[in-house]
Protein backbone atom coordinates (compact mmCIF):
# COMPACT_ATOMS: atom_id res chain seq x y z
CA UNK A 1 0.00 0.00 0.00
CA UNK A 2 2.36 2.22 0.86
CA UNK A 3 5.16 0.18 -0.34
CA UNK A 4 4.91 3.21 -3.65
CA UNK A 5 7.51 5.31 -1.56
CA UNK A 6 11.56 4.63 -1.73
CA UNK A 7 13.36 3.09 0.95
CA UNK A 8 14.89 4.61 3.97
CA UNK A 9 18.81 6.20 2.56
CA UNK A 10 20.41 4.10 5.09
CA UNK A 11 19.33 1.00 4.14
CA UNK A 12 22.00 -1.40 2.74
CA UNK A 13 22.73 -2.07 -0.95
CA UNK A 14 20.79 -5.19 -2.54
CA UNK A 15 21.93 -6.75 -6.17
CA UNK A 16 20.03 -8.81 -8.22
CA UNK A 17 21.80 -11.43 -7.98
CA UNK A 18 21.76 -11.02 -3.90
CA UNK A 19 17.65 -10.79 -4.30
CA UNK A 20 17.87 -14.05 -6.54
CA UNK A 21 19.69 -16.21 -4.19
CA UNK A 22 17.66 -15.01 -1.66
CA UNK A 23 14.23 -16.31 -3.09
CA UNK A 24 15.65 -19.39 -4.10
CA UNK A 25 16.86 -20.03 -0.35
CA UNK A 26 13.16 -18.70 0.81
CA UNK A 27 11.78 -21.12 -2.03
CA UNK A 28 13.55 -23.96 -0.83
CA UNK A 29 12.98 -23.71 2.57
CA UNK A 30 9.20 -22.32 2.45
CA UNK A 31 7.35 -22.85 -0.75
CA UNK A 32 7.02 -19.06 -1.45
CA UNK A 33 7.88 -17.90 -4.68
CA UNK A 34 7.95 -14.15 -5.59
CA UNK A 35 8.44 -13.17 -9.11
CA UNK A 36 10.51 -10.14 -10.42
CA UNK A 37 7.78 -7.65 -10.36
CA UNK A 38 7.36 -8.33 -6.74
CA UNK A 39 11.22 -7.07 -6.35
CA UNK A 40 10.28 -4.30 -4.05
CA UNK A 41 8.21 -5.74 -1.90
CA UNK A 42 11.03 -8.37 -1.45
CA UNK A 43 13.36 -5.64 -0.82
CA UNK A 44 11.48 -3.63 1.56
CA UNK A 45 10.94 -6.95 3.87
CA UNK A 46 14.73 -7.93 3.20
CA UNK A 47 15.86 -4.57 4.40
CA UNK A 48 13.55 -4.73 7.29
CA UNK A 49 15.14 -7.82 8.51
CA UNK A 50 18.90 -6.54 7.82
CA UNK A 51 18.11 -4.24 10.19
CA UNK A 52 15.96 -5.93 12.67
CA UNK A 53 19.29 -8.45 13.41
CA UNK A 54 21.60 -5.56 13.00
CA UNK A 55 23.55 -7.16 10.09
CA UNK A 56 25.49 -4.87 8.61
CA UNK A 57 24.87 -6.16 4.98
CA UNK A 58 23.31 -8.90 2.71
CA UNK A 59 26.08 -11.10 3.61
CA UNK A 60 25.91 -11.16 6.96
CA UNK A 61 22.31 -11.39 6.81
CA UNK A 62 21.94 -14.01 4.55
CA UNK A 63 24.34 -16.14 6.80
CA UNK A 64 22.49 -15.34 10.06
CA UNK A 65 19.49 -16.83 7.71
CA UNK A 66 21.00 -20.12 6.50
CA UNK A 67 22.14 -21.15 9.96
CA UNK A 68 18.64 -20.23 11.47
CA UNK A 69 20.16 -18.29 14.42
CA UNK A 70 17.53 -16.81 16.59
CA UNK A 71 14.69 -18.37 14.43
CA UNK A 72 15.31 -16.05 11.75
CA UNK A 73 13.48 -17.99 9.18
CA UNK A 74 10.33 -17.84 11.49
CA UNK A 75 11.41 -14.15 11.39
CA UNK A 76 11.35 -13.86 7.84
CA UNK A 77 8.40 -15.70 7.11
CA UNK A 78 6.29 -14.02 8.96
CA UNK A 79 7.27 -11.22 7.88
CA UNK A 80 6.43 -11.93 4.28
CA UNK A 81 2.94 -13.72 5.12
CA UNK A 82 1.11 -10.49 7.08
CA UNK A 83 -2.39 -11.99 5.44
CA UNK A 84 -1.64 -15.61 5.50
CA UNK A 85 -0.47 -17.79 8.27
CA UNK A 86 0.42 -21.42 7.97
CA UNK A 87 0.10 -24.85 10.17
CA UNK A 88 2.12 -24.84 13.45
CA UNK A 89 3.53 -21.34 13.36
CA UNK A 90 5.64 -20.14 15.87
CA UNK A 91 5.91 -23.49 17.57
CA UNK A 92 7.85 -22.69 20.41
CA UNK A 93 4.23 -21.23 21.78
CA UNK A 94 2.89 -24.43 21.29
CA UNK A 95 5.68 -25.88 22.85
CA UNK A 96 5.45 -24.26 25.67
CA UNK A 97 1.63 -24.75 26.10
CA UNK A 98 2.29 -28.42 26.52
CA UNK A 99 4.90 -28.59 28.36
CA UNK A 100 4.62 -26.10 30.70
CA UNK A 101 1.31 -23.51 30.65
CA UNK A 102 -1.50 -26.96 30.40
CA UNK A 103 0.36 -28.95 33.05
CA UNK A 104 0.41 -25.57 35.17
CA UNK A 105 -3.48 -25.03 34.63
CA UNK A 106 -4.25 -28.62 35.36
CA UNK A 107 -2.55 -28.89 38.43
CA UNK A 108 -6.15 -26.55 40.11
CA UNK A 109 -7.71 -28.84 38.20
CA UNK A 110 -10.10 -32.25 38.81
CA UNK A 111 -9.63 -34.67 35.93
CA UNK A 112 -12.08 -34.34 33.02
CA UNK A 113 -12.61 -30.74 33.73
CA UNK A 114 -12.87 -28.44 30.87
CA UNK A 115 -10.17 -26.45 29.36
CA UNK A 116 -11.18 -23.84 27.24
CA UNK A 117 -8.30 -22.53 24.56
CA UNK A 118 -9.09 -19.48 22.60
CA UNK A 119 -7.60 -18.69 19.02
CA UNK A 120 -8.64 -15.17 18.06
CA UNK A 121 -7.69 -14.22 15.48
CA UNK A 122 -7.93 -17.26 13.76
CA UNK A 123 -8.04 -16.30 10.49
CA UNK A 124 -8.55 -19.42 7.88
CA UNK A 125 -7.78 -21.77 10.74
CA UNK A 126 -4.69 -23.14 10.91
CA UNK A 127 -3.95 -21.66 14.52
CA UNK A 128 -6.98 -23.75 16.20
CA UNK A 129 -6.48 -26.19 13.99
CA UNK A 130 -2.50 -26.78 15.14
CA UNK A 131 -3.83 -26.60 18.41
CA UNK A 132 -5.87 -29.65 18.20
CA UNK A 133 -3.20 -31.23 16.42
CA UNK A 134 -0.60 -30.37 18.27
CA UNK A 135 -2.53 -31.40 21.81
CA UNK A 136 -3.15 -34.89 20.39
CA UNK A 137 0.75 -35.13 19.33
CA UNK A 138 2.18 -33.55 21.94
CA UNK A 139 0.59 -33.48 25.61
CA UNK A 140 -0.05 -36.71 27.42
CA UNK A 141 -3.28 -35.59 29.29
CA UNK A 142 -5.29 -34.74 25.76
CA UNK A 143 -8.29 -37.77 27.07
CA UNK A 144 -7.78 -36.51 30.48
CA UNK A 145 -9.66 -33.01 30.18
CA UNK A 146 -12.54 -31.82 28.18
CA UNK A 147 -10.88 -29.60 25.82
CA UNK A 148 -12.72 -27.04 24.42
CA UNK A 149 -11.09 -24.86 21.31
CA UNK A 150 -12.74 -21.63 20.13
CA UNK A 151 -11.34 -19.63 16.75
CA UNK A 152 -12.63 -16.52 16.42
CA UNK A 153 -12.01 -13.68 13.75
CA UNK A 154 -14.26 -10.36 12.37
CA UNK A 155 -13.60 -11.69 8.91
CA UNK A 156 -16.87 -13.88 8.82
CA UNK A 157 -14.98 -15.04 5.10
CA UNK A 158 -12.05 -16.19 7.06
CA UNK A 159 -14.70 -18.21 9.53
CA UNK A 160 -16.03 -19.62 6.00
CA UNK A 161 -12.49 -21.23 5.27
CA UNK A 162 -11.67 -22.18 8.51
CA UNK A 163 -14.68 -24.27 9.26
CA UNK A 164 -14.10 -25.99 5.58
CA UNK A 165 -10.75 -26.48 6.42
CA UNK A 166 -9.28 -26.58 3.20
CA UNK A 167 -5.57 -25.64 2.80
CA UNK A 168 -2.86 -25.90 0.06
CA UNK A 169 1.02 -26.80 0.20
CA UNK A 170 2.17 -23.38 2.13
CA UNK A 171 0.08 -24.15 4.82
CA UNK A 172 1.12 -27.07 5.41
CA UNK A 173 4.82 -26.73 5.23
CA UNK A 174 5.43 -26.83 8.48
CA UNK A 175 4.24 -30.26 9.32
CA UNK A 176 5.38 -33.93 9.04
CA UNK A 177 3.99 -35.83 6.12
CA UNK A 178 2.70 -38.53 8.81
CA UNK A 179 0.82 -35.59 10.45
CA UNK A 180 -0.47 -34.75 6.88
CA UNK A 181 -1.42 -38.16 6.22
CA UNK A 182 -3.03 -38.92 9.28
CA UNK A 183 -5.70 -35.62 9.34
CA UNK A 184 -5.53 -34.34 6.16
CA UNK A 185 -7.46 -36.38 2.99
CA UNK A 186 -6.80 -34.87 -0.43
CA UNK A 187 -9.56 -32.56 -2.58
CA UNK A 188 -9.80 -30.86 -5.77
CA UNK A 189 -6.89 -29.14 -6.99
CA UNK A 190 -4.53 -30.52 -5.11
CA UNK A 191 -5.37 -29.10 -1.96
CA UNK A 192 -5.95 -30.99 1.14
CA UNK A 193 -8.95 -30.73 3.45
CA UNK A 194 -8.56 -31.23 7.59
CA UNK A 195 -10.51 -34.07 9.20
CA UNK A 196 -14.30 -33.80 10.10
CA UNK A 197 -13.46 -34.91 13.42
CA UNK A 198 -11.27 -32.01 13.47
CA UNK A 199 -13.49 -30.03 11.89
CA UNK A 200 -16.29 -30.54 13.90
CA UNK A 201 -13.62 -29.84 17.09
CA UNK A 202 -13.47 -26.47 17.15
CA UNK A 203 -16.22 -23.93 17.35
CA UNK A 204 -15.92 -20.94 14.61
CA UNK A 205 -17.45 -17.56 15.61
CA UNK A 206 -17.32 -13.98 14.91
CA UNK A 207 -16.04 -11.21 17.41
CA UNK A 208 -14.20 -8.11 17.12
CA UNK A 209 -11.30 -7.60 19.75
CA UNK A 210 -12.04 -3.96 20.12
CA UNK A 211 -16.37 -4.77 20.76
CA UNK A 212 -16.26 -4.59 24.22
CA UNK A 213 -19.73 -6.16 23.66
CA UNK A 214 -18.73 -8.35 21.29
CA UNK A 215 -16.09 -9.43 23.90
CA UNK A 216 -18.34 -10.38 26.54
CA UNK A 217 -20.12 -13.50 24.94
CA UNK A 218 -16.23 -14.94 26.02
CA UNK A 219 -15.23 -15.64 29.23
CA UNK A 220 -13.13 -18.49 31.31
CA UNK A 221 -10.59 -19.32 28.72
CA UNK A 222 -7.58 -20.77 30.64
CA UNK A 223 -5.29 -19.80 27.51
CA UNK A 224 -5.39 -17.30 25.13
CA UNK A 225 -3.65 -17.46 21.31
CA UNK A 226 -3.53 -13.91 20.61
CA UNK A 227 -0.77 -13.12 17.94
CA UNK A 228 0.03 -10.81 15.15
CA UNK A 229 -2.67 -8.74 15.27
CA UNK A 230 -2.07 -6.05 18.16
CA UNK A 231 0.71 -4.98 16.07
CA UNK A 232 -1.56 -3.70 13.63
CA UNK A 233 -3.83 -1.13 16.29
CA UNK A 234 -3.25 1.88 17.26
CA UNK A 235 -2.29 2.32 21.27
CA UNK A 236 -5.83 3.22 22.40
CA UNK A 237 -7.37 0.10 20.65
CA UNK A 238 -4.47 -1.74 21.81
CA UNK A 239 -5.16 -0.83 25.03
CA UNK A 240 -8.64 -1.63 25.07
CA UNK A 241 -8.22 -5.10 23.38
CA UNK A 242 -5.58 -5.96 25.58
CA UNK A 243 -8.78 -4.93 28.51
CA UNK A 244 -10.83 -6.80 26.59
CA UNK A 245 -8.66 -10.27 26.81
CA UNK A 246 -8.36 -9.89 30.18
CA UNK A 247 -11.70 -9.79 31.00
CA UNK A 248 -11.38 -13.04 28.99
CA UNK A 249 -9.86 -15.05 30.70
CA UNK A 250 -10.09 -17.05 34.15
CA UNK A 251 -7.90 -15.50 36.75
CA UNK A 252 -4.61 -17.48 36.11
CA UNK A 253 -4.81 -17.98 32.60
CA UNK A 254 -2.56 -17.12 30.26
CA UNK A 255 -2.37 -15.11 26.47
CA UNK A 256 0.20 -15.74 24.08
CA UNK A 257 0.95 -12.77 21.97
CA UNK A 258 3.14 -12.63 18.33
CA UNK A 259 7.03 -12.18 18.69
CA UNK A 260 7.48 -8.96 17.94
CA UNK A 261 4.54 -7.86 20.44
CA UNK A 262 4.68 -7.68 24.31
CA UNK A 263 2.04 -6.71 26.91
CA UNK A 264 3.90 -4.93 28.66
CA UNK A 265 4.28 -2.39 26.58
CA UNK A 266 0.76 -2.18 26.15
CA UNK A 267 -1.39 -2.49 29.44
CA UNK A 268 -0.21 -3.32 33.22
CA UNK A 269 -2.89 -5.47 34.26
CA UNK A 270 -1.03 -8.52 32.73
CA UNK A 271 2.15 -10.22 34.46
CA UNK A 272 5.07 -11.81 32.10
CA UNK A 273 5.24 -15.32 32.53
CA UNK A 274 8.99 -16.26 31.46
CA UNK A 275 8.80 -20.17 31.00
CA UNK A 276 11.75 -22.00 28.79
CA UNK A 277 10.12 -22.14 25.06
CA UNK A 278 8.03 -18.67 25.37
CA UNK A 279 7.25 -15.83 27.30
CA UNK A 280 3.61 -15.19 27.76
CA UNK A 281 1.19 -12.99 30.02
CA UNK A 282 -0.84 -13.94 33.13
CA UNK A 283 -3.90 -12.46 34.24
CA UNK A 284 -2.99 -12.50 38.33
CA UNK A 285 -5.15 -15.24 40.13
CA UNK A 286 -6.22 -12.34 42.63
CA UNK A 287 -7.00 -8.89 41.11
CA UNK A 288 -4.91 -6.46 43.30
CA UNK A 289 -6.80 -2.88 43.60
CA UNK B 1 -6.51 -62.01 -5.10
CA UNK B 2 -5.03 -59.73 -3.17
CA UNK B 3 -8.13 -58.92 -1.64
CA UNK B 4 -9.27 -62.42 -0.10
CA UNK B 5 -5.44 -62.39 1.30
CA UNK B 6 -5.81 -59.46 2.98
CA UNK B 7 -7.58 -59.97 6.24
CA UNK B 8 -9.64 -57.48 7.22
CA UNK B 9 -8.70 -55.00 9.99
CA UNK B 10 -10.15 -55.51 13.21
CA UNK B 11 -13.21 -52.85 14.23
CA UNK B 12 -13.16 -50.53 17.22
CA UNK B 13 -15.98 -48.33 18.40
CA UNK B 14 -14.76 -45.53 20.12
CA UNK B 15 -17.40 -43.89 22.65
CA UNK B 16 -16.67 -40.86 23.90
CA UNK B 17 -18.21 -36.76 23.75
CA UNK B 18 -15.18 -35.25 23.42
CA UNK B 19 -14.58 -35.20 19.67
CA UNK B 20 -10.72 -34.41 20.44
CA UNK B 21 -10.37 -37.24 22.96
CA UNK B 22 -12.45 -39.21 20.21
CA UNK B 23 -10.02 -38.17 16.93
CA UNK B 24 -6.65 -39.18 19.18
CA UNK B 25 -7.85 -42.87 20.40
CA UNK B 26 -8.90 -42.88 16.58
CA UNK B 27 -5.49 -41.57 15.18
CA UNK B 28 -3.61 -43.47 17.57
CA UNK B 29 -5.65 -47.05 16.70
CA UNK B 30 -5.82 -46.08 13.01
CA UNK B 31 -1.49 -46.24 13.26
CA UNK B 32 -1.68 -48.96 15.03
CA UNK B 33 -3.67 -51.25 12.10
CA UNK B 34 -7.37 -50.78 13.47
CA UNK B 35 -10.38 -49.76 11.72
CA UNK B 36 -12.27 -46.97 14.20
CA UNK B 37 -15.98 -45.88 14.24
CA UNK B 38 -17.05 -43.12 16.72
CA UNK B 39 -19.83 -42.52 18.95
CA UNK B 40 -20.55 -39.68 21.35
CA UNK B 41 -22.50 -41.33 23.68
CA UNK B 42 -24.57 -44.31 24.78
CA UNK B 43 -27.37 -43.88 22.95
CA UNK B 44 -25.47 -43.42 18.94
CA UNK B 45 -22.91 -46.48 20.61
CA UNK B 46 -26.31 -48.77 21.08
CA UNK B 47 -27.63 -47.84 17.62
CA UNK B 48 -24.00 -48.87 15.83
CA UNK B 49 -23.28 -52.25 17.39
CA UNK B 50 -26.92 -53.19 17.05
CA UNK B 51 -26.22 -52.09 12.78
CA UNK B 52 -22.72 -53.77 12.59
CA UNK B 53 -20.38 -55.59 14.15
CA UNK B 54 -17.45 -54.68 16.44
CA UNK B 55 -14.74 -56.15 17.90
CA UNK B 56 -13.99 -54.24 20.70
CA UNK B 57 -15.97 -51.15 21.91
CA UNK B 58 -13.95 -48.46 24.30
CA UNK B 59 -16.09 -46.21 26.32
CA UNK B 60 -16.14 -43.51 28.54
CA UNK B 61 -18.01 -43.29 31.74
CA UNK B 62 -19.21 -39.47 31.63
CA UNK B 63 -21.22 -38.74 28.65
CA UNK B 64 -24.87 -36.50 28.49
CA UNK B 65 -27.62 -38.34 27.29
CA UNK B 66 -26.34 -41.99 27.88
CA UNK B 67 -23.55 -42.28 29.99
CA UNK B 68 -20.88 -45.54 29.73
CA UNK B 69 -22.30 -47.64 32.64
CA UNK B 70 -25.62 -47.50 31.29
CA UNK B 71 -24.41 -48.34 27.89
CA UNK B 72 -22.77 -51.09 29.33
CA UNK B 73 -25.72 -52.29 31.11
CA UNK B 74 -28.19 -52.42 27.67
CA UNK B 75 -24.83 -53.59 25.70
CA UNK B 76 -25.28 -57.48 28.28
CA UNK B 77 -28.94 -57.38 27.98
CA UNK B 78 -28.93 -57.35 24.49
CA UNK B 79 -28.61 -60.35 21.82
CA UNK B 80 -26.27 -62.67 22.49
CA UNK B 81 -23.77 -61.86 19.69
CA UNK B 82 -23.74 -58.25 20.47
CA UNK B 83 -24.11 -58.95 24.40
CA UNK B 84 -20.53 -60.85 24.42
CA UNK B 85 -18.88 -57.92 22.28
CA UNK B 86 -15.41 -57.27 24.49
CA UNK B 87 -16.15 -53.77 26.42
CA UNK B 88 -12.71 -51.54 27.60
CA UNK B 89 -13.69 -48.84 29.71
CA UNK B 90 -11.95 -45.68 30.13
CA UNK B 91 -12.22 -43.17 32.36
CA UNK B 92 -11.11 -40.55 34.85
CA UNK B 93 -12.66 -41.44 37.73
CA UNK B 94 -9.66 -44.03 39.37
CA UNK B 95 -11.81 -45.01 42.47
CA UNK B 96 -12.38 -48.79 43.84
CA UNK B 97 -16.01 -47.70 43.65
CA UNK B 98 -15.93 -46.87 39.71
CA UNK B 99 -14.09 -50.06 39.18
CA UNK B 100 -16.66 -51.97 40.94
CA UNK B 101 -18.95 -50.65 38.91
CA UNK B 102 -17.84 -51.06 36.01
CA UNK B 103 -16.84 -54.69 36.01
CA UNK B 104 -20.78 -55.48 37.65
CA UNK B 105 -21.91 -53.38 34.51
CA UNK B 106 -20.19 -55.87 31.84
CA UNK B 107 -16.68 -54.21 30.91
CA UNK B 108 -13.97 -56.22 30.13
CA UNK B 109 -10.97 -54.08 31.51
CA UNK B 110 -10.56 -50.68 32.98
CA UNK B 111 -8.21 -47.51 32.15
CA UNK B 112 -8.13 -44.65 34.09
CA UNK B 113 -7.01 -41.28 32.08
CA UNK B 114 -4.86 -40.20 31.06
CA UNK B 115 -4.20 -43.22 28.59
CA UNK B 116 -0.64 -43.31 26.62
CA UNK B 117 -0.35 -44.70 22.86
CA UNK B 118 1.59 -47.90 23.64
CA UNK B 119 -0.64 -48.51 26.52
CA UNK B 120 -4.46 -48.17 24.51
CA UNK B 121 -2.62 -50.16 21.30
CA UNK B 122 -1.55 -52.78 24.02
CA UNK B 123 -5.28 -53.47 25.73
CA UNK B 124 -6.72 -52.87 22.30
CA UNK B 125 -4.84 -56.02 20.47
CA UNK B 126 -5.26 -57.81 23.87
CA UNK B 127 -9.45 -57.49 23.84
CA UNK B 128 -9.29 -58.24 20.11
CA UNK B 129 -6.68 -60.89 20.29
CA UNK B 130 -4.69 -59.06 17.73
CA UNK B 131 -1.21 -60.02 17.70
CA UNK B 132 1.08 -56.98 19.33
Amino acid sequence: MDDSKGGSSNAVHISSEQVQRFCEFLYRRTGMSFAESKRYFIDRRLEDRIAATGSSSFQEYFSLLRTDADQEIEHLINSFTVNETYFYREEHQLRCMTESLLDAMVSQKEPGATLRIWSIPCSTGEEPYSIALWLMENWPQVDNYNIEIVGSDIDTRALKAAAEGVYGDRALMRLSRDIIGRYFGPVTGGNRQIDEGLRNSIAFTRANLIDSEDMMQYRDFDLIFCRNVLIYFDDASRRLAAENLYDCLRPGGYICLGHSESMSRISPLFRVSRFPAAIVYQRPEADHG
Amino acid sequence: MADSATPAKAKVLVVDDSSLVRLYYRSVLETAGFEVKQAINGIEAMEKVLSEPFDLVIVDVNMPRMDGFTFLRSLRSATADVATLPALMISTEAGEQDLAEARMAGANFYLVKPVAEAELVRHVCVLTGVAL
